[in-house]
């Protein structure tokens, strides 16, 4: 059956329900990536949507259509990383689809790898056609917004208006995007389709009936550990759900002007502990200042008898009394004050 | 659980409370009923919209009731409880601005499920009554987006329920008395907010679980359509029952549209306008999405002064319901694949792509004005 499939219906069979297989995997990490604020997807989230639905195409195209195009579906660490996860996910999934595609459209044996093979053709036919798909649909897009703007602008059909010039305007211009985005589409699926033949013309018939390569396909479907899978299952549940609910921001990222809270610095949490181990440093380290400046009083004493023994001249004893002026200045509290 | 302990074993607490439950109520016969219902071609994910719809209405129930613990419905507290909840509540944002993306996320699934049935002709014999209450399960989704609209009393809200009750107004005979029903005075006030609050929390719900019990109920009588395409051999090898894999089916999709609605109360939270008043400023009224198609095929020239109104807000909308509530009675041909009904998919096509170019142009119209 299916011998000769058609390239389109080919590409499409394999990418368009694998495209969804790995959604919900995918979702759930962009979900939890808005949640750590690692994303910020501006407003082109159904571009963002449409980017990563389609990732086994999109991965190696979103950074040629960033960097070489100058384009963007947003801003973030997340986003990269994002799509970098994608690729195991969309390995799995191609890999699923595909082996159902084999036995039960193609009724072949679906080959070893199948997964990675259709991944990197996929990914490839994506890194050279999506760029090309953006550029002529845009400016597709573009040329004919201005075209219709530039009719209606026209005398003739200046008084129309404006409701029913914006609806024939979007007509007109959506109806020509639309059907080449659509020629575009079919183009890229056969583009794929043609790449993935060699696989499906390699691979071997399977000997079953229909209703044998039914059972084999739904058996294949069940896990081989029931219990084990829905506990992992689980797991991942409660870990995801904690995570989520961890990093979701308690208040509005948006306040109203109304509602604005005022910036208040918090105060130090008081620490008792710390505090007086603190205290009994400082107690420690004034009461050894006390020491020192007695000792310093007492030397300059003992100098200034030794001087007056030796009899020196006034001018020098007139120094000492400075220095014994500036020390009392400096003179600590009583001792009684000092202690705690 | 195993259905019996086995012999020789002590039964555990968990299989003595099941046996105590199934012997007053029989819950093996209800979960056997429940579960192994036939699948013909097998599951699909086609059928998950049903299911989606079931777990949005839980979760706008759960995330209502957490709102309605600090929400006021009094004209002057109903903008500050609002904020309230935006500012002041633990995680208040995130509960109101999912509640207010599962109503969107409703209506995208109230149209997917019924395009679904109509594409798969799913509506023919024998299954026209669970069209016709899945047509009344629509209004009243319909319903519950247009009363929740006004409770946040902010200038958006206090114009698209203006904008929605002119509209009804425009309905004959009973128009007028409506109107004044729903507004309970010359303008929006402190009437109109408790009565839209009533019906919001209390009227619509119970309409609701009433007519989705119902609709299951007709859906079990008559059974599963399947699909439209198929061998007879085709059909019978994949036929399967609803446990476990449509069950799978609709867990992961609950989980996809749990994944989107929180991505989209990231990506765009509820944030209020100004408190309403009765004077709109620079505000230019518009109602929510899911009616701009018919606010803006009302802007439209052929559909202005008083006739005009009438029959873009009223005559064509109503003939366009009366057509979807006599669709079954009048296609009686039992060929249910669409491929095969060019009318049903040109009307659809038509239909779908009408919807979508008038709710882009309402936007960009919207930006014409700003």
């Amino acid at each position: 059956m299916n011998e000769h499939i058609p390239p389109t219906k080919l590409g499409f069979g394999i990418l368009w329900p694998a495209f969804w297989t790995g959604l919900p995997i995918k979702l759930a990490l962009a979900v939890l990536f808005l949640a750590f604020g690692i994303v910020d997807f501006e407003n082109r989230i159904a571009l963002a949507f449409l980017m990563l639905l389609a990732s086994p195409v999109t991965v190696f195209a979103l950074p040629t259509i960033i960097m070489g195009l100058d384009s963007h579906i947003g801003e973030g660490a997340g986003i990269p990383l994002l799509f970098i996860l994608a690729v195991p996910i969309d390995i799995w999934a191609l890999k699923i689809v595909g082996r159902t595609f084999f036995l039960e459209r193609l009724r072949r044996e679906p080959p070893g790898w199948l997964g990675l093979t259709l991944w990197w053709k996929s990914a490839l036919v994506g890194a050279i056609f999506i760029p090309i798909l953006w550029v002529v649909e845009g400016a597709i897009t573009q040329g004919g917004i201005s075209v219709v703007h530039s009719m209606f602008a026209s005398d003739p059909l200046k008084g129309i208006p404006v409701a029913e010039r914006i609806s024939t305007e979007l007509t007109l211009w959506g109806t020509v995007s639309s059907v080449v985005l659509l020629l575009l589409l079919v183009v890229g699926f056969s583009l794929v389709g043609r790449l993935i033949r060699g696989t499906v013309e390699s691979a071997g018939h399977a000997p079953e009936n229909y209703q044998g390569l039914i059972t084999r396909w739904d058996l294949m479907r069940v896990p081989r550990d029931q219990g084990l899978m829905l506990t992992v299952l689980s797991g991942v549940a409660v870990l995801l759900s904690v995570l989520f609910w961890s990093y979701l921001p308690v208040f509005t990222p948006h306040p109203h002007d109304c509602c604005k809270k005022p910036e208040v610095e918090a105060a130090p949490p008081f620490k008792p502990l710390e505090t007086l181990n603190k205290d009994e440093k400082m107690l420690a380290h004034l009461a050894a200042q006390v020491e020192m400046l007695v000792e310093q009083r007492a030397k300059t004493e003992r100098q200034k008898e030794q001087s007056k023994e030796k009899g020196k001249a006034g001018k020098e004893r007139a120094e000492g009394e400075e220095v014994s002026e500036s020390l009392e200045a400096t003179e600590p509290p009583p001792a009684a004050a000092a202690d705690p | 659980m195993s259905d019996s302990p086995s012999a020789g074993t002590e039964p555990t607490v968990a299989e003595k409370v099941f046996t105590f439950v199934d012997e007053r109520v029989g819950l093996k016969l209800l979960a056997a009923k429940m579960l192994n219902e036939s699948v013909p071609g097998g599951s699909r994910w086609a059928y998950v919209f049903g299911s989606l719809l079931l777990f949005i209405f839980i979760m706008q129930s759960i995330t209502g009731v957490l709102l309605m613990f600090y929400y006021v419905p009094t004209a002057d507290h109903a903008y500050a409880s609002t904020q309230y909840i935006l500012h002041d509540v633990d995680y208040g944002w995130f509960l109101l601005s999912y509640h207010f993306w599962g109503s969107s996320a409703m209506v995208v699934c109230v149209f997917a499920h019924m395009s679904q049935v109509f594409l798969w002709g799913a509506y023919k014999k024998p299954r026209e009554l669970i069209w016709l209450v899945g047509l009344a399960l629509f209004g009243l989704v319909m319903a519950f987006g247009f009363t929740g609209y006004l409770l946040p009393w902010d200038q958006r809200a206090y114009w698209a329920t203006t904008v929605g009750v002119e509209i009804v107004d425009k309905m004959p005979l009973l128009g007028d008395f409506v109107a004044r029903f729903l507004k309970g005075g010359p303008t929006p006030g402190q009437m109109t907010l408790s009565r839209f609050f009533v019906i919001h929390v209390m009227v619509l719900p119970a309409a609701l679980i009433a007519l989705a019990g119902l609709h299951l109920f007709l859906f079990r009588c008559a059974g599963p359509a399947g699909p439209f395409r198929g061998t007879p051999t085709e059909l019978k090898a994949k036929t399967d029952y609803f446990f476990p894999r449509q069950i799978w089916k609709d867990v992961v999709g609950m989980a996809v549209v749990f994944a989107c609605t929180s991505a989209l109360a990231f990506w765009e939270p509820v944030v209020l306008l100004e408190e309403a008043t009765p004077d709109p400023g620079d505000y230019h009224p518009e109602p929510e999405w899911y009616f701009l198609f018919i606010f803006q095929h009302l802007r439209l020239r052929m559909f202005s002064g008083e006739f005009g109104q009438f029959l873009g807000s009223m005559a064509f909308p109503g003939a366009l319901g009366i057509m979807l509530v006599l669709l079954p009675f009048f296609d009686r041909n039992p060929e249910r694949n669409i491929f095969r009904r060019p009318f049903a998919l040109i009307g659809w096509v038509v239909l779908t792509v009408s919807i979508l170019l008038f709710t882009v142009s309402a936007i960009i119209n919207r930006e014409f004005l700003d």
